[in-house]
This record gives structure tokens, sequence and C-alpha cells, in this order.
């Protein structure tokens, strides 16, 4: 059943946010490029987890059905996310993006649960690995109806999922700090919340650092995280002058959920326990 | 399981089929204008030659007040020394807009009745001085704060490079010793101070410029290292109410720049406009250019022009030569040998790439519409791009065929067309624009006689 998942709400405004994108802000996006991310998410996650069932047959008695059910939404959340975000001159390079982004998810797994968010680590993987990958961070605008648009969205789907924390914590974090930072330099307002309002900075922060299959399960942990991740993205941009600082912070702080899951014991996420509930 | 051997397939063809999509452009008819930056008034252009952190930054002047009032106060990433300095020629500027502007090309259509029926379309030629030093120690003005880092004379240029602790003191040191700071610098100076940053000052050295024969200043060029890819225009606005135009030159070794603190969006390009635009392409250009700005509501960059710097397509003047590349601050020439020709390592189909990639970036800004300072990145995007606009001169000569007069009948709607693309694009009023081309319904419509023989395919 369509919308029974809130992962379905998810894909319609990822979705919608491509087709605005097309339409309106007439950007290098290429058609071509989204199909081929959708085409390679997908079949690496069938071959993946074809393999990992056969694998699990092999060597467990009990046959697992859940398993065998062919799980289409994350792939195809996780290849609209690279589709919004990144850039690339080759069809190669997006193959290479989506392929190491869904194979992400099988590989690194700690206690049956996947800790670096499959489009980030996408994102990073074609940015390390390829010379012909980039990110537009200027190309979303600052329009206040976008920011709505996200806001409003966004919040749905967190308030259904349970994880506005998160982005709460982050999106607190990284202002106060760019707020601390404007007064200190002394430019104008109008420079602070220029800086504040681009598109991908929140596009990132509501729907890339609350995918709750990859962040601490504990609400305390993940407000931990978020503010870990705020701090490494203020330095990264403010100091180092990366413009793709958000990214790379997610990457370098992933791993840090293994530990605070360990630290701070809370049930595990699943997305049918609301659901059940 | 049904269902999935479907998909299977189907995913297979759809991968095949974008696997061979073509991506590249074809450019081309005859050159014939260029919307150059002569057109405005207050343009201001830059040219940016970075490959990796290392930075060579030219700034033309347009100054047109008395040479002895002219000052310069630029925000720069690190100390610049008397090494890092020198002027460029005069035209190195001129030949990177000419090279990049904007253009209008035309076509002919061919005699319909000719054999040689299908439109075909000819490509256009593929082509591909120090001062004396004044050897001044760095000394500190304690009580302003100010430290003059480095004193020099390049040129027809007086320089100093300061470094100061707060802005008051700064703005103060520099009315003290003849730099006329507008009201409200000091607020704008203090940012730049707290980030580090240092300020490259140059004045005109009369004597100097009047021996050296030149009749206007030559551009500046500045080279430093610094991970900031930016460019400060919130000094140029502190006591300007009108908008200022920006021409940056960016020349990469990777591909396309783009802005990314604000949207960078490309010209309207590609189109057929009227014929008689021949004769006001410049008053042409400036309208659509004003149209589009104020239809992206005034706070986008606009792309002008990105292409590989080996050729042009059509070529509104010769591609840079070697010396003039280097002249413009390209640096990296030498690393690749003579071929300037490199295979891109790592993951994706090798290619060969010319290894000097122009963006023309035009930037109309106001206070209230750009607050933040350009950021600029480099991106792999090796798509290519120019304003292009089409003319298509009709046939004119004696059409007695069928295809002739298919080909008359057809003229009217397609002057429509350009007449309403221009009007769209201009903002102009079509009824003015209809006018000036003689767009009138009886010359392309066929008597009753031709119609009759049309139908039988005379």
């Amino acid at each position: 059943m369509m919308f029974k998942d809130i992962r379905d709400y998810q894909i319609v405004f990822l979705s919608l946010f491509l087709i605005l994108g097309i339409g309106t802000r007439d950007w290098t996006l290429r058609p071509e490029l989204i199909l081929i991310a959708i085409a390679t998410s997908l079949t690496t996650q069938l071959i993946l987890s074809l393999v990992i069932s056969h694998w699990s047959l092999v060597t467990s008695t009990e046959i697992n059905h859940k398993q065998t059910i062919f799980n289409f939404r994350s792939p195809l959340i996780t290849a609209l996310g690279l589709s919004l975000l990144l850039r690339a001159d080759h069809w190669t390079t997006m193959v290479l993006a989506a392929t190491t982004a869904i194979g992400s998810k099988f590989i690194f797994q700690s206690d049956n649960k996947h800790f670096f968010n499959p489009a980030n680590f996408g994102i990073i993987s074609a940015l390390a690995l390829t010379p012909d990958a980039w990110v537009s961070p200027g190309q979303w605008g600052e329009e206040w109806w976008y920011c709505l648009l996200f806001v409003g969205t966004g919040g749905m789907i967190l308030k259904k999922v349970g994880r506005w924390d998160t982005t709460a914590a982050f999106l607190g974090t990284y202002s106060l700090l760019e707020a601390v930072r404007n007064i200190w330099l002394g430019w104008t307002w109008d420079v602070y919340f220029h800086r504040l309002m681009s598109g991908s900075l929140l596009l990132f922060a509501l729907f890339m650092v609350t995918d709750p299959r990859s962040i601490p399960n504990a609400t305390f942990g993940r407000i931990i995280w978020a503010v870990c991740i705020a701090f490494t993205t203020f330095i990264l941009r403010n100091y180092f002058y990366l413009s793709t600082a958000v990214f790379w912070a997610l990457f370098a702080l992933a791993p840090l959920t293994i530990l605070i899951d360990s630290l701070w014991f809370y049930p595990r996420f699943a997305w049918m326990q609301i659901e059940n509930s | 399981m049904k269902k999935l051997r479907l998909f299977i397939p189907l995913l297979i063809v759809l991968f095949t089929v974008l696997s061979f999509a073509p991506t590249a452009l074809a450019f081309c008819g005859f050159y014939v204008a260029k919307a150059d930056t002569k057109l405005y008034n207050k343009a201001s252009q830059v040219i940016i030659a970075r490959d990796e952190n290392k930075t060579v930054l030219t700034m033309a002047n347009d100054f047109q007040g008395e040479v002895k009032d002219f000052a310069m106060v630029v925000p720069v990433p690190t100390v610049i020394s008397e090494e890092d300095v020198r002027v460029a020629k005069p035209n190195i500027v001129e030949r990177l807009d000419a090279f990049s502007a904007p253009r209008l090309v035309e076509y002919f259509d061919e005699d319909p009745c000719s054999p040689m029926e299908k439109l075909r379309s000819i490509p256009a030629p593929m082509a591909a001085t120090r001062g004396t030093m004044e050897n001044e120690s760095s000394f500190a003005d304690r009580s302003l704060g100010v430290t003059v880092e480095a004193k020099f004379n390049v040129g027809e240029y007086d320089i100093l490079v300061l470094s100061a602790k707060e802005s008051n003191g700064l703005e103060t040191w520099l009315n003290r010793n003849g730099y006329k700071m507008p009201r409200g610098a000091n607020q704008l100076l203090k940012p730049y101070i707290r980030s580090s940053m240092k300020f490259f000052v140059a004045k005109v050295n009369l004597d100097k410029f009047e021996k050296s024969g030149y009749q206007f200043l030559r551009p500046l060029q500045i080279s430093y290292e610094s991970p900031k890819f930016m460019l400060p225009i919130r000094l140029g606005m502190i006591n300007s109410t009108s908008e200022q135009d920006l021409i940056v030159y960016i020349l990469s070794p990777q591909g396309q720049a783009e802005v990314t603190n604000y949207r960078t969006v490309k010209v309207p390009s590609n189109v057929n406009i009227p014929v008689f635009v021949k004769n006001e392409f410049g008053d042409f250009y400036k309208s659509m250019f004003q149209n589009s700005y104020t239809k992206e509501d005034k706070k986008v960059a606009f792309l002008e022009y990105a292409w590989d710097m080996g050729s042009c397509d059509p070529c509104s003047a010769q591609p840079l030569n070697s010396e003039e590349l280097k002249e413009a601050g390209v640096f990296w020439l030498d690393n690749f040998g003579d071929g300037n020709n490199r295979i891109r390592p790592g993951f994706g189909r090798p290619f060969i790439a010319n290894n000097v990639y122009i963006t023309r970036l035009h930037v109309r800004y106001t206070r209230n519409k750009f607050p933040e300072d350009l950021m600029f990145q480099t991106t792999s995007n090796r798509e290519s791009f120019q304003g292009r606009y089409v003319l298509q001169h009709p046939f004119t000569g004696e059409l007695e065929c069928s295809a002739g007069r298919k080909y008359r009948q057809s003229l009217f709607q397609r002057f429509e067309k350009e007449a309403q693309t221009l009007a769209q694009l201009t903002n102009w009023n079509i009824q003015n624009i209809r006018q000036k081309m003689e767009i009138t319904t009886e010359q392309f419509q066929s008597s009753w006689w031709e119609s009759f023989l049309m139908l039988f395919g005379f």
C-alpha cells in the first residue's frame, strides 16, 4: 500500500524537489544521470540482497522471509538524494556514487545497522575517487518559499519518524556558531541570513542528517552527534573554505554512531515500528 | 518474483539507451558581432587564473576621473610581496573580453528550389616592467594598529600592503596618508581585518605615469596562495546606490567555475531573432540582460561563456596564444609540455583535455541583493556554453517551385516567432518589432492558383 510507509512521503517530496529543480532552477541537472542513479541504486540493492539472502539460506537453517522481499524504497531515496546534490561530468561517476552508496549499507554494518548515510557515502566517494564530481551548493538559491517548502515537508516527515531533534540540534548549533562569528566579524545581519538561507544546507539538515537507520538510536546520543556535526561543518566551512563541508562532516562522524549506541542503549529503529505501535 | 523478472530486462534496456545518449551541442554560423563590455559604463573587469590554491588576480581599472585621485584598497588573503605584483598589458582584458563576449551569428537560407534543398549550415572556421625598488622594511604605526607589511612601486603604481588590528585605526591611517575613504568604510573594513585579511593599497605615481606615456591605467596583477577563492565586492558598494556590473573571467585547468553562495544562471542563448537586430546588437543584448536580471530577482550571477580555450565556434576573436594566456595570469601552461594536453587520471573515460578553460561570469549587483562577497568554485563541468544569437536570412531569389512556395508560406510563421522571441527576451514592444521587420501578411500569402498547384504537389 502506498503511503503506509513513511519513506513513500520522502520519495514523493524528493521527487517533487527534483521536478521543481529542473523546472524552475535551470541547473545543470541532467535527466539521464538521474535515471542512471535510480537504475544503478536499484540494481545494486537487488544484487546485494540476493547475495545476502542466498548466504543466509546457506548458513542458517531458518528461512527468513523478510529478507527475500526486495526493498526498493531505500535505494530510491538514496538515488533521489544523489541526483539532488551530486553533479558529475560523466555517467560512470554517477554509477560509482550509486554503487558505493548502496554497497556501504551492506558492508559498513554494526549490530545489523549501517552507520554511513548511503547518499552521503556515495557523494563522498564520488568527490574523493573521481576527478569529475562536484556539488553545487549555490544552485538552490535562497528564496523564502523554498525554505518554507523544505521546512514544511521535512517537518512532516520528521514528525512522523520522530527524528526532529537531530535537525533541531544540527541547525540550532550551526546557526548559533555562525551568529557568533557574524557578531565577531562585524558583518551586518543580512550576511548572516544569506549564509543560513542556503537551500542545500536545509536539504541536508532535513533529509540527510535525519536518516533513522544510520544515526544514533537514543535521543541524547543523537543530539550530541548532531552538535558534533554542526561544529565540524562550521570549522570546515569557515577555516578550510570547503563548500562541501556538511557532507565531509557527516562522513567523518558517521562511525561515531556505533560508539554513541554502545554508550546509550536504545532499541534500534525499524520502519515498521510506528505502524505496529 | 514474476514482476522482478520483467524489471531486470527493463533496467538493462534503460541503461543501454542512456549510455549512448549524445550530449554534445553543435555551434556554428557566421560570426557577425559581439556584445563586449564597452556596452556598460561602470563595468569592472577581473581575471582570476586559479589552479588548486594558487591564484593570479588581474584587476582592470575602469577609473574615469583624474588619475591623481585614483586609489584602490582591495582586501587580499595573504601578504603580497613585490615579486607577486606586476602590471599587465592593457589589452589583455580586452582580448579575453573579445574572445568570450556574447555573439551574433548569421545563416543564409539556401534556394529551396535548388537540388540541395536541405538547409545546410556551413561551419565557421575552427580555431583552435617593473619599477624601481624602495627597500623599506616593514614598520608599524603602533598607535593605530596598522602595519605596513610591504611598500614598493610597480610601473606607474605606488603599492602598500597593510595589515591592521582594528578598523578605526586603518581608516584613520588611510585618511592621514591621503587615501580618501568614504564614510562608513570602517564598518566594512572590520570583517576583513577580523578574518586576518591584508589590504592591498594602490595609488598612481604621477611622475611615473607621465613618463610611461600611457593614457589609461594599466591592469594590476597580483598572485597569492590561499584556499580562499573569493572576490570582495562589499567595499565597492559603500557609497554606491546604483547597480554595478562586474565581469569575472575565471581561467582554470579543470572546467567551469560557478558561484557557491549565489545561483549561477546561464544567459538566454541559442535563439533565432529578427535580422534587423544586426544593426542594434548592443542595444538588444543590454535590454535582454536587464530583462533576465529583473526576472531572476536581481540576485544571481550570469554565465555568459564557458569554453575550452583551445578553440571557439564561432570565433568572435582568435583564441589567445600561450604568450597571451601567460599575460592573463595562466601559470600552469608549462607543466604539461608542448601539447598542453593531458589525460585525466582516475575513474571514468579518459579523454584529452586542453588545460585552460574559461568561464565568463557577469554579475550585476546592488547592496540589498548581494549582501555577501562572492565565493567561487571550479567544477569538472566541461560543457561548452556561449551567449549566441542567431540571424537567419531568408532566401530572396525567385521561388518558382512547389518547395519554394511552401518555403515562402513558412516564412511568415518563422518571422512571427522571431518577433515574439525578441519581445519576450527584451521586453520590447512587439508592435514596434513587427513594424521594423516589415511583416505583412500579404507578402507571404500564396495566390489561389499557387495554392491549387500545391495541392497537386507542384
